[in-house]
């Protein structure tokens, strides 16, 4: 009896019966799982600068993306990557509107948010394609710029350094570059796909009511953290391929 | 046999929680999509998308004209590194609503974050070494 008198507020909360976080398992989950990923991603990255801290010579972005779907050989540096920020940006805006809507219980607002997400997701996807089959066109992909007898006019235009140093190291960078690039967006690309999928399933749940029932649209801000965090996850490879 | 039944209703409540007790703040049940309280809402939300389209366009504008306007490439760097991480907060905090979590769950998803710290330091500093390495020696 006095030890329960003597226990702070803060001590009960610790005591069982409810979530000393107040978060349901499954959010919590959620997050540890993202923080896990974040581990995944962060330690791609950092071997990526890691190779590039070794490189002597490195391709430089603006003149490896510069193209855009439709304009044939016209410069445009950063633009079409600049479009697939904003994309992402934007479905990420429209997915924390389904999430706002679901703590109003608002069935309607869920469904036509979460479509425009869908959507969103849909088209960075598209955008990816077109950019990987691009440069798969220049002769881009994994373990590409191997052959030593590769012509130096078929990579020194990536660099914009000096041409005695191109020759010597550029060939490897450019591999490294490519293979960090392809695998980097390829495991942010699959997560957009699996997070769509996600996007889609919770869509026909809510469509079919299943959550009305539940009395709660949580799964819709479960499904909704990791699709945030696959945006959030462009803001770093956006910023370490494309702009540093 | 009748305490160990249950209908549907109850299956659902085992499955997921009785989430009405664990909700708080702006995690609680609302009824109107239309309050002041909705719209103050959506409106943040907007208000951080415009930042979020905003700090995006000055990164690009300084990657394309950036080190041509005499800037330091070093420079140019930070400022992309500050704005990565500044976009990146305002998306964990408004979009995954951490910043409306209690501090103690705050805490327990950032801290292991801090752990990249060494991560970064130590790898990016080990790829410099080598290049200095196979450079001059």
């Amino acid at each position: 009896m006095s030890q329960a008198t003597a226990t702070t507020q803060d001590v009960k909360s610790w005591n069982g019966g409810h979530s000393p976080f107040n978060v349901s398992y499954g959010k919590m989950m959620m997050w540890f799982f993202l923080l896990s990923d974040a581990f995944t991603f962060g330690a791609f990255l950092i071997s990526y600068g890691t190779t590039r801290f070794f490189s002597a010579v490195w391709p430089d972005p603006n003149k490896v993306f510069h193209s855009f779907p439709f304009l044939g050989e016209a410069n445009a540096p950063l633009l079409f990557v600049s479009l697939m920020t904003f994309i992402l940006i934007l479905s990420s805006v429209t997915m924390v509107l389904a999430v706002h809507a679901g703590h109003y219980n608002d069935r309607k607002g869920v469904i036509k948010w979460m479509l425009w997400t869908i959507i969103g997701g849909i088209a960075f996807l598209a955008c990816q394609a077109w950019e990987w089959t691009h440069l798969n066109h220049q002769g881009a992909w994994w373990g590409s710029f191997t052959d030593p007898a590769t012509a130096l006019s078929s990579f020194e235009h990536f660099f914009t350094a000096d041409k005695a140093v191109i020759a010597q190291h550029g060939l490897q960078a450019t591999h490294d570059f490519y293979n960090y690039f392809f695998t980097i967006t390829g495991f942010h690309g699959f997560h957009v796909f699996s997070g769509v999928v996600f996007n889609v399933m919770i869509l026909l749940n809510t469509v079919n009511g299943k959550y009305e029932l539940r009395g709660h649209y949580e799964m819709v801000e479960k499904v909704g953290l990791y699709w945030h965090f696959v945006d959030l996850v462009w803001v770093f490879v956006f910023t370490c391929f494309y702009l540093l | 046999m009748s305490a160990h039944h249950h209908n549907d209703n109850d299956t659902q409540v085992l499955y997921e929680g009785d989430q009405s007790k664990l909700y708080s703040g702006l995690m609680n049940h609302h009824t109107d999509i239309h309050s002041a309280d909705s719209k103050k809402q959506v409106s943040k939300i907007w208000k951080v998308t415009g930042l979020l389209a905003i700090v995006t366009i000055v990164e690009v504008a300084l990657g394309l004209y950036g080190t041509g306007a005499g800037m330091p490439k070093g420079l140019v760097n930070i400022f992309f590194l500050l704005l990565t991480i500044y976009k990146a907060a305002y998306i964990v905090r408004v979009f995954m609503h951490l910043g409306d979590e209690k501090k103690s769950f705050l805490i327990t998803v950032l801290i292991p974050l801090t752990l990249f710290i060494w991560f970064i330091i130590a790898f990016l500093y080990d790829g410099g070494f080598w290049l200095e390495m196979n450079t001059n020696f």
